[in-house]
């Protein structure tokens, strides 16, 4: 390594050990940067924060209550070091509690908070307060286990394990084709649910699917990645891709490859220069979409300079 | 709501007008079938098509959907959910889009139009719809006269040549009975709920009751001009 970080070529050579949180990255950014575009244009960019904090808070409670309900053989797996504190009991794996408390949090976006003369947004507010309050007041009562929930909260998982590579590559591949599939639907009852609703489009059971997708999505992404890089691939590609093209497909398709792109280039920018991985592959989606806004404004300053001079040639000169 | 029975025949034009909060939007949802009627029932002839045009200020601008997108959205629906082949439904839609003369504007985004063209392009997707029955919700608000002209020649269009029959709701009272044949006047207190012809809704002492202090500032202002 040198003074600076390493270097490319350490990175290349290497490339075998880090290869998994690489690929983990890539799929997460392609799924909810797909899912992003959903997210972004309904207005809720909060709602994959909220479920990453619900999220959270699962995995927090899977370590706490193993510990509540058998705190001698839990001490006697941190006696035993990392090797013997392994989790014995499929029901505990933080993994699932990840997926049943994000289900939980989109329940509520599922539901209908006007009959509570609430709206969605205070909804998902209480979401994340209430699961952000949660997790830190859990993870105060699992000292043994707070760098690996503090890992997950921010982000700062250098390598993936092979089985969260897995659940994040079967929730790509089932939870995008589902997607590819429906996306026109989803679209339309995004866009218009009363008018998709007259002509017979199952509105309730299209919105469940975004939202169950969304939350299974989350939940999968931030037990691998962490939740600060979580909530940056479902938001940031998508406004990147909505920044360059008004074509409702190639939107899709950008956010997607920005995505991936952050989740990849990311890590590898992390890695060069010894940095956080999840706080480097936000940053790397942040700079794409400034990127993108940039060119947006270069462009049309570009096309109001072009009217200006055609207009002062259409009047015979700039004194006309 | 009082006991109110009507029916809706091909080719008619019905204005439903109120004053806000009387229950306009609710009558409609009631009768596309999306809420239940508290009492009574809703009969429909059996393969009836329905359709419904937005109010454009219900349609969120941030969405990028082309005027073409926007239209084929209206060939999705009960066994077409996912539109999955939308090139063999681009002639429907480009149809649609001829007949409402937006023909041209297929690849604009729809949140770029102007009023009046935005209107006729949620139009065209009734149109392609094929519909029986067109629910219009609020289609000349906010229009200029020129573009309101082409929106009601639009509707005339769907009634005459479709045979479709067109209930449109309205908060313009005076335009709402001068266009329709029949009218559906909902009050606020929900104590009037009144069907008949527009010539006899004129008359009604329901109407005069509601609409009688906007009539009066109207005199008076047409006194002093």
């Amino acid at each position: 390594m040198s003074d600076t970080g390493a270097t490319w070529h350490e990175f290349f050579a290497n490339i075998g050990i880090f290869k998994e949180a690489i690929l983990a990255g890539g799929l997460a950014g392609a799924l909810l940067g797909f899912l992003g575009v959903h997210v972004v244009l309904r207005r809720m960019v909060f709602a994959s924060s909220a479920i990453a904090q619900a999220a959270a808070l699962g995995v927090a409670l899977s370590f706490w209550v193993p510990a509540v309900i058998d705190p001698l053989g839990h001490a006697a797996g941190h006696v035993a070091g990392p090797g013997g504190h392994v989790i014995t009991s499929p029901l505990f794996q933080p993994v699932l509690w990840a997926i049943a408390a994000s289900l939980l949090a989109t329940l509520v976006f599922i539901a209908n908070p006007v009959r509570l003369h609430l709206t969605r947004e205070s909804m998902l507010g209480f979401v994340f307060l209430a699961s952000g309050a949660g997790a830190v007041i859990i993870g105060d009562r699992i000292t043994q286990d707070a760098h690996d929930l503090a890992t997950i909260l921010f982000g700062s998982a250098v390598v993936v394990q092979t089985a969260d590579l897995y659940w994040v590559g079967a929730a790509t591949v089932v939870l995008l084709g589902g997607h590819l599939v429906l996306w026109r639907a989803l679209l339309f009852v995004g866009y218009d649910p009363l008018g998709a609703e007259v002509q017979g489009m199952p509105v309730r059971a299209l919105n469940g699917f975004l939202f169950v997708s969304v939350g299974l999505a989350v939940a999968l992404c931030t037990r691998a990645l962490g939740a600060l890089p979580v909530f940056a691939f479902s938001v940031l590609p998508a406004m990147t891709a909505l920044a360059l093209t008004a074509r409702i497909g190639l939107c899709f398709v950008l956010a997607t490859a920005f995505g991936a792109f952050s989740g990849v280039a990311g890590y590898a920018v992390s890695f060069r220069g010894e940095l956080p991985v999840g706080a480097t592959e936000t940053a790397m989606a942040a700079a794409l979409l400034a990127a993108a806004l940039a060119w947006r404004y270069v462009g049309a300053e570009r096309d109001r300079r072009r009217a200006r001079q055609s207009a002062q040639s259409a009047s015979g000169g700039p004194d006309a | 709501m009082p006991p109110l029975t009507f029916t809706v025949g091909a080719g008619e034009l019905w204005a439903v007008i109120g004053p806000n909060g009387a229950g306009k939007s609710t009558f409609v949802r009631t009768a596309l079938g999306l809420s239940r009627p508290v009492a009574g029932a809703i009969e429909r002839r059996p393969g009836l098509r329905l359709a419904y045009v937005p109010q454009q200020s219900a349609l969120d601008a941030i969405f990028p959907v082309s005027v073409l997108d926007f239209v084929l959205m209206g060939l999705q629906g009960t066994g077409n959910v996912t539109l999955a082949n939308p090139r063999a439904y681009l002639g429907r839609a480009r149809a649609a889009l001829a007949e409402a003369g937006v023909g041209t504007l297929e690849r604009r985004q729809l949140r770029d139009l102007s009023g009046g063209q935005r209107q006729r392009v949620l139009m065209a997707r009734a149109l392609a719809t094929d519909a029986d029955l067109v629910f219009l919700d609020e289609p000349t608000a906010a229009l200029d006269a020129s573009a309101e002209q082409e929106v009601l020649n639009l509707i005339q269009r769907i009634r005459q040549l479709r045979g479709a029959a067109v209930v449109m709701v309205t908060h313009l009272v005076e335009d709402g009975l001068e266009r329709a044949d029949h009218a559906l006047l909902l009050d606020r207190d929900h104590r009037v709920a009144f069907a008949a012809t527009a010539a006899a809704m004129r008359s009604a002492p329901e109407f005069e009751h509601i609409y009688a202090r906007f009539v009066g500032r109207r005199a008076q202002e047409e006194e002093k001009s």
